[in-house]
């Protein structure tokens, strides 16, 4: 990697010294490690679907405050509490938290460092080049508790706008900790303008023992942005993690979860839909790691990608020695809708134990010619043919967002894009 | 209503329909009978409109109107209805949301307006009870676990549903047992109006006890080589298609 974007980036490094309290040494070391590693290539095994050369040869400034307030998105549901960051800082004065302090805590990742210096150690460095820089240069992001056993019904939306950030990141750090019984729905969404900024996140989550934490990713980036991002979760004895991930917007997005099963019972679902625009990119990674006997695991993966567009799924599972009696499921399918489109999947599974049952399964097709004779002889136009066949394929992955109205909204961004694609089809 | 005149079609390249003409007035009810690779199903197929059959010449006219062109839901629109010889399980859809698209579709094709979702299910909980398919097997995916006779009855209360003027019927009675067999007719026989017509294409008589035509047209090798009245199903069964062609 070129010298003077490790510069750059040491050169941001100095400029952020004392913002976080207790984080200088952490963010030395986390550099460190990134300048000599250097970014990720297609060679490198977890990114050789994601070719993020844009990184390697142009430095990201921080993202600065937008010249004017950007506009933020319509509720895709009722929410409990609605938290905004606008280029990667908090805004108090655009955020809800409605009544979930009082039975929460919500606060800023600085506040939280402030008042616990030890708990800096808590923070993960991360495994490779993208979380490394997320930790060198982080600078807001919220720490969420939910004391034990309490259940917040509605979700939690964290809504993260960019605008006006051309050649500008955001590195956002958030820390979820769920107590023992609690529940918890997080709707992360993700929106920007049409400026060529990159989003970096990285996402801690401890659930702990009967705790379920429902994560919703709802990725709506303007056309020209990159988004990586990382979940990194354990998961206690009966607990659960709830992923879905939705890629719809960016050039090129990237999402990886990391999941720890630690003991008896925990059980992760990750799921995804990505929809890949004409020369779009959208990468899916998942990690569930099986430490422990009877533990559950399931990934549900539906992805579409029109003309020049490339979806991606690398799914992998290990299940550790001695791990017994632990099922573990993944399903992969992507519907391709131009011949230039282009599917990846490549699914992995590390078992060091006997008594285990996993399976996976990995398809990628074209719309069915007779489904779609079948719809039209009934006098269903084309395009609403090819949107209901689309929706219908990519259903299955966000059945488990545990929210009738979410999924719908969720069913309605996926028609619209649909809508969007088969109209530019027609005119070309 | 239909008028097929002089047809030649080819899939992949290859010819099977070879100058077939036809004509049904409204009120008929025509029968087409013929063995395996005759052509029959393509015939159906092409009168509806599916895109990967070759029309290398003739005309398609279809309440006094050329169809030849059309798009199949066009042609559903016009009033045209095919039931399918093996109905498409499509996963993901319900049955209900698929049946009111397409009613819906058809409207609008129409200019009129849409239909709504009760007066929707109103118009549907009758057709279906009509057909004895249960309120569960509408929720269902469309045909997705639906026995043989469960798919052709869905056809039936698909047709019921739009009121085609023209119903062209694939095989409607193959894999059905007596029981079934009996349902569809009634299916059939409810749609006959002095307003409607019926092709029914088949392979055996026993449909059209149940359903009588009123013209029997006997299909070898991608033409009509006998045209009768219901007694040429008869004589059909009775000698075989080479004794009668």
């Amino acid at each position: 990697m070129p010298d003077a974007i490790i510069d750059a980036y040491r050169d941001q490094l100095w400029g952020l010294i004392g913002t976080l309290p207790g984080l200088d040494g952490v963010r030395e070391r986390a550099l460190n490690k990134f300048a000599s590693a250097g970014f990720p290539s297609t060679r490198h095994e977890d990114w050789r679907y994601s070719d993020i050369k844009t990184l390697r040869t142009t430095p990201f400034d921080q993202m600065a405050a937008p010249m004017q307030a950007p506009d933020l998105p319509a509720p895709l549901t009722d929410v409990a509490a609605r938290l905004v960051f606008v280029n990667g800082r908090f805004q108090e004065s655009l955020s809800d938290m409605g009544d979930l302090l009082q039975a929460a805590s919500v606060r800023p990742l600085a506040n939280h460092l402030m008042a616990n210096a030890e708990r800096v150690d808590e923070l993960n460095l991360g495994s490779d080049s993208i979380n490394l820089l997320n930790t060198a240069l982080m600078r807001d992001g919220f720490v969420l508790s939910i004391p034990a056993g309490i259940e917040i019904d509605e979700a939690i939306e964290i809504v993260h706008v960019s605008a006006g950030a051309d050649h500008a990141a955001a590195h956002v750090r958030h820390l979820v900790e769920m107590g023992e019984g609690a529940s918890a729905t997080l709707l992360e969404r993700f929106v920007g303008d049409d400026s060529a900024y990159w989003v970096n996140s990285l996402l801690q989550a401890r659930v702990t023992e009967g705790a379920t934490l429902t994560h919703i990713r709802m990725q709506e980036e303007g056309p020209a942005a990159t988004h990586t991002a990382t979940a990194i979760v354990s998961v206690g004895a009966g607990g659960n993690y709830h992923a879905t991930n939705i890629s719809l917007g960016s050039n090129l997005s990237r999402f990886e979860a990391r999941v720890r099963l630690l003991a008896d019972e925990a059980n992760a679902t990750v799921d995804g839909v990505a929809l890949a625009g004409t020369g779009e990119s959208h990468d899916m990674l998942v990690h569930v790691d099986h430490r422990m006997p009877n533990t559950t695991s399931d990934q549900v993966f539906r992805t579409v990608a029109d003309a020049r567009g490339k979806t991606s799924f690398q799914g992998k599972v290990t299940v550790a020695a001695g791990a017994q009696q632990v099922n573990a499921d993944q399903s992969f399918k992507a519907l391709l809708l131009d011949r230039t489109a282009e599917a990846n999947a490549k699914p992995e599974l590390e078992i060091f134990a006997d008594d285990v049952k996993c399976s996976h399964g990995a398809t990628v097709g074209e719309l069915d010619d007779k489904a779609l004779f079948y719809l039209t002889s009934r006098g269903i136009d084309p395009a609403t043919a090819r949107q209901m066949l689309v929706e219908a394929f990519s259903d299955e992955a966000f059945a488990r967002t545990g929210n009738e109205s979410l999924a719908d909204s969720i069913r309605a961004r996926v028609g619209q894009w649909m809508q969007n694609h088969t109209l530019e089809g027609q005119a070309a | 209503m239909l008028k097929v005149t002089d047809l030649h079609v080819s899939v992949d390249e290859k010819e099977i329909i070879k100058g077939l003409s036809l004509t049904i007035n409204p009120g008929e009810v025509h029968a087409i009978m013929g063995l395996n690779g005759a052509g029959k199903s393509t015939l159906a197929n092409t009168i509806a409109g599916r895109d990967d059959y070759e029309i290398t010449s003739g005309s398609i006219e279809f309440a006094g109107k050329d169809v030849t062109e059309l798009e199949p839901h066009e042609r559903v629109g016009e009033g045209m209805f095919l039931g399918f010889q093996y109905p498409v399980e499509i996963p993901g859809v319900s049955n209900l949301n698929f049946m009111r698209t397409a009613l819906n579709g058809v409207r609008k094709y129409r200019g009129e307006d849409e239909m709504s979702a009760a007066e929707f299910m109103k118009l549907v909980r009758v057709k279906a009870a009509d057909l004895k398919m249960s309120t569960d097997m509408l929720k269902r995916f469309v045909n997705v676990g639906f026995s043989g006779g469960e798919k052709k009855r869905n056809e039936m209360v698909q047709m019921a549903v739009l009121d085609p003027k023209l119903a062209i019927l694939d095989e409607t009675d193959s894999g059905l047992d007596i029981d079934a067999l009996k349902t569809v007719a009634d299916g059939i026989n409810a749609q006959r109006r002095d307003d409607t017509s019926i092709l029914l294409i088949t392979h055996y008589q026993r449909l059209l006890d149940y359903v009588q035509p009123d013209v029997v047209h006997v299909m070898i090798d991608g033409k009509i080589v006998k045209t009768g009245g219901k007694e040429l199903a008869v004589e059909l069964e009775e000698k075989g298609y080479a004794d009668v062609a």
